[in-house]
């Protein structure tokens, strides 16, 4: 699967069903926020699968459906969620959960009930928070993140769109990187072996991609003053990005889903 | 080249008031920490609608002065200003880079490091949207813009997915959307392949052609603009002005005392001038390669004895004694396969020359026998040895490879450990790497720069420091991928000169390059390769001569060669590729 990370990539024409485009990324970002927070400290198996189940819904409704998404979806967050789940139920302190069913005993090792549920439950704790994070890095553009935190945040433009500027940056200096590490190895700078090489092999690599990077840099600052950016408070915006009552409305169904699931549930482990 | 409308064809827009769009008066400009002036004292005027070319030598203050005329400096980069720099009767010390960016407009010379936003159309809307123009206007301008340069149609693709030549197309539609009546351009063509050079040319002609617009031009690739400009402005070595007037005044009546002042003439002219030395009438003195042609179409032959034949450096027959051997190499880069089933000998003590279009392949055949990327077993023989087995010891030994930016290949701290370091991984007693360190050091010209950090060196002499670095193992054949690429005229000619040097001592060359002018100056063969193939491998003259195969390659001919084609009435001229092939010598 490829995942092209294009920031500027301009947002694919979508049915008017397909909300999540036409929300102002904003309140993408703030409407996930609750859940993303009680997630994080959450124990149970419940609420995480509760909150999957909510994201999935609202992106399979809300975003187009591309190959895509549903390889996203269907095959990477699982795969994923099972993935740590397996890791983090092998690493759990088994004298923690040593009280816990035995699930599966090889010679002297035994693997708890208590540690498949640690690890599953961190699993999918992951994959929720990633899937809720997804309704807006999927059907977000960069601009646009940039716009709304300019025009409803107040983010001073001049941070906002040198940002931006700067996103043209990372293929650059990862080609750069590339070239750098082939002439090192041309050259016979392995650094020796032992420990300490690869640091230094990678400090050899630091001294000329920076010299690069602050060149590069310095002339993009000038091509930017030469085209009038800064020249005053504020700037012509082509593309408004509202925050109008359906913004709104998104925000608070959302918090009101989040409050309902965790009134139902009471996942502190204190009831 | 597209026709280039004439000057005087052209709709002049009618001065507005006195003052002229530019002037600039005794400009004395010196960086912080420079301890000269460069340029030192310079007036000259544009009015509306001229095109004006800067000429002068290395270090003479060109770019400099280029960035001078809009305000950068001394806004944005620390520099004390002498004179007076004015546009439009503001004097640019006196208001600030944003005001004057609606009078003087820039384009520079690295396409990508003035790109900053994720689509053309929103690149082009920058410079507008900083303006705090209406949306309308915002809009109209940029159509515009986009229109003009011919990318219209792909207004919403990412930036990053046009050629060179269309990056930089880009860069002069953003500067025309800012309305100014004042393009500055800083050597456009200096980081671009022979089509990239073509294309914005193209579109800087027909700019020149609508009239609305004086252009300043920075350009040492003399061949492409001459066809347009009006006035020529040169500098000496010290930044001085020695010459201010129209094309044929300058360039034609006095091209021997520029030629001597060390700037850079239009290859046609140099041609022209070593012809009249050995006694051909031209005048007046072509600029183009066409003028050079019809001139010597028109003119009488003379007599035989009077032309040096020209030299035929090698036989067309592959060499008996091949120091690079490629049999059947097929390399594949992820998915795609960037080179299919290729071959070629390289004969000991040659200078080849690798060209073709960007994405032809020829920097990873350039790879591959320099085992920097790793070829296929059996594929790749240099000097003997097979370079996919060769270990990390003996192979700097058979082959040194220069990377097109000699930063990237240094990891010293001092010039003299840099060269060091290739004698210490040879298990050489500490004596001999110093004694053999020493004379490295002087054959570069590096004495008295041993203890110098790497990368405070100079440009030039970076790029020496690469050489040396690649040739300290002692290997018989070195490797260049694009050598030359974003330097000026001098900074490349002082580079292959360097090369001839070490190939009369007998090291084999193997460059890949852009230049076509360079390639059939200095190569005696040429390797052409196209879609991962190598479609013709021969002397110089010989692969220049099939005009066909060079075009389908996506290539050029260069200048003197389009000059000097199909000239039957002088068949002794008409296989010249290199000026040094012409009779006559410039005194």
């Amino acid at each position: 699967m490829t995942v092209t990370a294009d920031p500027f990539a301009p947002a694919p024409p979508a049915a008017p069903a397909r909300f999540l485009y036409r929300l102002n990324p904003l309140a993408k970002l703030a409407a996930v926020i609750p859940a993303t927070l009680v997630l994080v400290f959450v124990r149970d198996l419940t609420t995480p699968l509760v909150f999957l189940a909510i994201a999935y819904a609202v992106l399979l409704v809300g975003a187009r459906l591309t190959g895509r998404l549903l390889a996203l979806l269907l095959l990477a967050v699982p795969l994923g969620i099972a993935l740590v789940g397996c890791g983090f139920s092998l690493w759990a302190d088994a004298s923690l959960v040593d009280t816990t069913p035995v699930v599966l005993q090889v010679g002297d090792w035994r693997l708890y009930a208590g540690a498949l549920h640690t690890g599953f439950a961190t699993g999918l704790r992951l994959g929720a928070i990633i899937a809720l994070a997804l309704m807006a890095g999927l059907t977000t553009t960069g601009p646009d993140l940039v716009r709304s935190f300019v025009q409803q945040l107040r983010v001073p433009y001049r941070i906002g769109y040198t940002a931006l500027a700067a996103f043209r940056f990372v293929p650059r200096f990862a080609h750069e990187l590339d070239v750098i590490r082939q002439a090192h190895r041309v050259r016979g700078a392995s650094g020796g072996r032992g420990p300490f090489a690869a640091p230094a092999r990678w400090f050899g690599y630091v001294v000329p991609l920076l010299a690069g990077a602050i060149r590069h840099a310095e002339r993009v600052a000038l091509a930017m003053d030469a085209r009038a950016f800064g020249a005053y408070a504020g700037r012509t915006e082509r593309h408004d990005v509202p925050f109008r009552t359906r913004d709104v409305v998104f925000v608070l169904a959302l918090w009101a889903a989040s409050a309902a699931v965790l009134i139902a549930l009471f996942p502190w482990g204190i009831g | 080249m597209p026709e280039s409308p004439s000057p005087s064809a052209r709709i002049r827009v009618d001065p507005v008031g006195d003052a002229p769009l530019l002037r600039v008066e005794g400009l004395a400009i010196t960086h912080d920490g420079q301890p000269h002036a460069a340029p030192a004292s310079v007036s000259f005027r544009v009015d509306r609608g001229e095109v004006v070319l800067v000429l002068g030598p290395s270090g003479s203050g060109k770019s400099t002065l280029a960035l001078a005329l809009d305000g950068l400096i001394p806004h944005d980069i620390p520099a004390t200003l002498a004179g007076t720099v004015e546009v439009d009767g503001v004097r640019t010390v006196d208001t600030t880079v944003a005001a004057l960016s609606t009078r003087v407009a820039m384009v520079f010379q690295d396409p990508d490091a003035q790109l900053v936003t994720g689509s053309l159309l929103d690149e082009v809307a920058f410079g507008p949207e900083n303006l705090r123009l209406p949306v309308d206007e915002v809009h109209a301008r940029a159509e515009d813009a986009l229109r003009r340069v011919g990318l219209w149609h792909r207004r919403h693709e990412n930036p990053d997915l046009l050629s060179g030549g269309g990056r930089q197309r880009l860069a002069i539609a953003a500067a025309l959307a800012m309305g100014s009546p004042l393009l500055v351009l800083d050597e456009p063509t200096a980081n671009l392949d022979p089509q990239g050079i073509e294309e914005v040319y193209a579109t800087l002609a027909e700019v020149v052609a609508a009239g609305d617009r004086s252009i300043v031009l920075v350009e040492h690739n003399l061949d492409a603009a001459i066809g347009f400009v009006d006035r020529v402005v040169v500098l000496d070595q010290q930044g001085h002005l020695v010459a201010d007037g129209p094309v044929d005044d300058v360039l034609r009546h006095r091209a021997l005392d520029l030629h001597r002042l060390g700037v850079w003439l239009p290859t046609s002219a140099l041609a022209a001038l070593r012809l009249r030395a050995a006694g051909y009438t031209l005048e007046p003195l072509p600029l183009t390669p066409a003028e050079l042609h019809d001139a010597l179409a028109s003119h009488p032959p003379l007599a035989a004895s009077a032309i040096d034949p020209p030299r035929h450096p090698a036989t067309g027959a592959s060499a008996p004694d091949p120091i690079v051997r490629v049999r059947g190499l097929t390399l594949r880069r992820g998915r795609t396969e960037v080179l299919h089933d290729v071959s070629l000998d390289i004969g000991r003590g040659e200078f080849v020359a690798v060209v073709g279009a960007n994405g032809a392949g020829k920097t990873t055949l350039l790879q591959a026998i320099a085992g920097v990327v790793p070829p296929p077993r059996g594929t790749v023989h240099v000097d003997g040895i097979d370079v996919a087995r060769a270990d990390a010891r003996t192979l700097p030994s058979r082959i040194g490879f220069v990377f097109q930016n000699p930063e990237h290949q240094f990891i010293a701290h001092t010039v003299a450990d840099e060269i060091a370091h290739g004698l210490r991984r040879l298990a050489l007693a500490d004596d001999d790497v110093r004694t053999r360190t020493d004379a490295l050091l002087a054959r570069f010209g590096l004495t008295d720069k041993a203890d110098t950090h790497p990368f405070l060196l100079s440009g030039g002499q970076k790029r020496r420091l690469s050489v040396g670095t690649a040739l300290v193992a002692g290997a018989p054949v070195l490797a260049l991928d694009e050598p030359t690429f974003g330097q000026d005229r001098a900074r490349a000619d002082e580079l292959l000169s360097l090369l001839a040097e070490l190939n009369a001592a007998g090291t084999t060359i193997i460059v890949v390059t852009h230049d076509m002018q360079l390639v059939s100056e200095y190569a005696d063969r040429v390797v052409v390769v196209d879609d991962g193939r190598v479609i013709a491998h021969g002397p110089t003259v010989d692969v220049f001569d099939d005009t066909a195969l060079i075009e389908r390659a996506g290539l050029r001919l260069p200048p003197l060669r389009r000059a000097l084609r199909s000239l039957d009435a002088h068949p002794a001229l008409a296989r010249a590729t290199r000026l040094a092939d012409l009779p006559g010598v410039i005194s």
